[in-house]
C-alpha cells in the first residue's frame, strides 16, 4: 500500500520578538548584521503559559478545518517534538484528549528536532502501508524559547516557536494537495550528541552544573539548566554530510537532482542554507527557503515551509519534490515525495 | 601551491569577496566583514581543495593570510 500527504497547516503564537528588539538587548550586534546574517527578520515566541501541546492543538484544529477531516477518523497521532509539556506522560496523549479525538487513536512522541519531520513522515508511512492506521496526524510542535537562555544572544537570534500538522493517509485525496511519499534515507551520528543539547533535561541531570558561564569579555557561553549548541561543529556536520544525504535520497528514488523540482532544506539560518546548497549544486531557482518571518522553528520548519511552498508557488501533478532534515543527535533524513 | 588562487579561495568565503582587498600580508580577521560563521567556511574550504583538516586552535592561530597558506603548504608536504 502507498502513503500520501493530504494536507498540512501550521500554527505560530502570537507573540513576535524582531530583530530590533533583539538589537535593543544586545547592543553589539545591530538590526542590519542580524537579519544579513541569519535571513531571520522576526520569529515568533509562545506565550508563558503556551504549552507544546497548545501548539499542537492549534495546527491540527487548523488541519481538520481546511481539509474537511471528520476528526473521528483520525487513528493515529505522531507527535514530534524536543519540548514535551511533562518527561512523562507521553504530550501525544494530551493531544487525544485536548482535540476530542477517538479513544481508539494510538498517540506517541518522538523526539527528534531538525530532522524529526522526515523521520515522522517515515514512520506514519510505515503505519498506513502496513494497514496499521488508515489516517495519521503528524504534529511536529516545537518551543525552543522556553528553553533558551535569556542572555543566549545566539540561539534566541535564530531559534523562533511552532508547530505543524500534516495527515498522511493511504489514499490520495485530489480535492486538496496530495502528494505521494516516496523513498527515504537516514543517517545517524550520536558521537556528536554533544555539539547541541540541553545537558540538564533528563536523568542525567547534574545539579551542580547550573550556574551560568562568562568567557573573559563576559559574554554568556553556556548553562547546563539551557540549550547549548556548538555551531561550529553543526557547521561541519551540515557541510560535510548533507551533501552526501542529498545524492544517496536521490538514489533510493532512482532520480537525479534535474528531475527534482523543489527542494526544501530544514530552515536552519539563510546563510548556512545558501552555504550548503551551492555545495549540494542545486539551482537557486528551485531551492524553497521562507524563515525571514518565523526563523528556525527545528522539526517545524520543513512542513512549514512545504505548506508555504504549496500556497505561494505553482507546483504542478508529477512534480517531485525532495525535503531534507538534519542537526540535533546528529541526525538527518531525506525523502522525495511526488504530487499527484 | 599557487598563491593567487589560494587567495581567491578564501576571499571567495566572504560575503562581499568584490569589494574586499586581500594580499598575503592581511590580517584577513581584521577586515569588517570577517566573522565566526566566514571562519568556518574557511576551514571548510581548506579541507575541501587542499585535502587538509584543520583544527580550530591551527587555525586560530594564523594570523594572516601568508600563515594560513604557509601550514596548508607544510601540511600538504607531510
Amino acid at each position: 500500500m502507498e502513503a500520501f500527504i493530504n494536507g498540512i497547516s501550521y500554527y505560530l503564537p502570537e507573540k513576535v520578538l524582531d530583530n530590533s528588539t533583539l538589537s535593543s538587548m544586545f547592543p553589539e550586534w545591530s538590526v542590519e548584521k542580524i537579519a544579513q546574517k541569519t535571513g531571520i527578520l522576526s520569529r515568533h515566541i509562545a506565550d508563558d503559559n503556551e504549552s507544546s501541546s497548545d501548539m499542537a492543538l492549534k495546527a491540527l484544529e487548523k488541519l481538520i478545518k481546511e481539509c474537511g477531516i471528520d476528526k473521528q477518523s483520525i487513528d493515529y497521532l505522531i507527535l514530534c517534538t524536543q519540548t514535551p509539556d511533562y518527561m512523562l506522560p507521553t504530550t501525544a496523549c494530551i493531544i487525544q484528549n485536548k482535540a476530542s479525538i477517538s479513544k481508539n487513536c494510538g498517540a506517541i512522541d518522538i523526539n527528534l528536532g531538525c530532522s524529526g519531520y522526515v523521520y515522522g513522515l517515515g514512520l506514519a508511512k510505515g503505519l498506513v502501508s502496513t494497514g496499521q492506521a488508515k489516517n495519521v496526524v503528524l504534529i511536529t510542535s516545537e518551543m525552543y524559547s522556553k528553553i533558551i537562555h535569556p542572555k543566549d544572544k545566539s540561539n534566541r537570534t535564530i531559534f523562533g516557536d511552532g508547530a505543524s500538522a500534516t495527515l498522511i493517509t493511504s489514499q490520495p485525496n485530489t480535492e486538496f494537495f496530495t502528494a505521494k511519499i516516496k523513498n527515504f534515507k537516514y543517517g545517524t551520528d550520536g558521537s556528536g550528541y554533544e555539539h547541541l543539547i540541553v545537558k540538564n533535561s533528563g536523568v542525567n541531570t547534574n545539579r551542580e552544573n547550573q550556574k551560568d558561564l562568562y568567557d573573559e569579555e563576559d559574554n554568556f557561553i553556556s548553562n547546563d539548566d539551557y540549550l547549548f549548541m556548538n555551531g561550529k561543529e553543526i557547521f561541519n556536520f551540515t557541510a560535510f554530510e548533507i551533501p552526501k544525504l542529498v545524492l544517496s535520497t536521490l538514489e533510493v528514488n532512482s532520480t537525479n537532482l534535474s528531475e527534482i523540482a523543489m527542494v526544501i532544506f530544514h530552515q536552519a539560518n539563510a546563510f548556512m542554507l545558501d552555504f550548503i546548497r551551492k555545495r549540494c549544486g542545486i539551482d537557486a531557482d528551485k531551492f524553497f527557503v521562507s524563515m525571514s518571518d518565523i526563523g528556525n522553528t527545528v522539526s517545524s520548519t520543513i512542513p512549514i515551509a512545504l505548506s508555504r511552498a504549496i500556497k505561494e508557488k505553482n507546483l504542478q501533478r508529477n512534480q517531485q519534490l525532495m525535503l531534507c532534515g538534519f542537526g540535533v543527535g546528529l541526525s538527518m533524513g531525506g525523502v522525495v515525495i511526488e504530487i499527484c | 601551491m599557487e598563491k593567487e588562487i589560494f587567495i581567491s579561495n578564501v576571499k571567495q568565503q566572504f560575503m562581499d569577496p568584490e569589494e574586499i582587498v586581500l594580499e598575503m600580508s592581511t590580517e584577513f580577521r581584521q577586515l569588517d566583514s570577517y566573522d565566526s560563521l566566514t571562519g568556518m567556511t574557511i576551514m571548510v574550504m581548506i579541507k575541501d581543495e587542499y585535502g587538509i583538516d584543520i583544527p580550530e586552535s591551527d587555525y586560530r592561530a594564523s594570523k594572516t593570510i601568508q600563515e594560513l597558506y604557509d601550514y596548508v603548504l607544510e601540511k600538504k608536504g607531510k
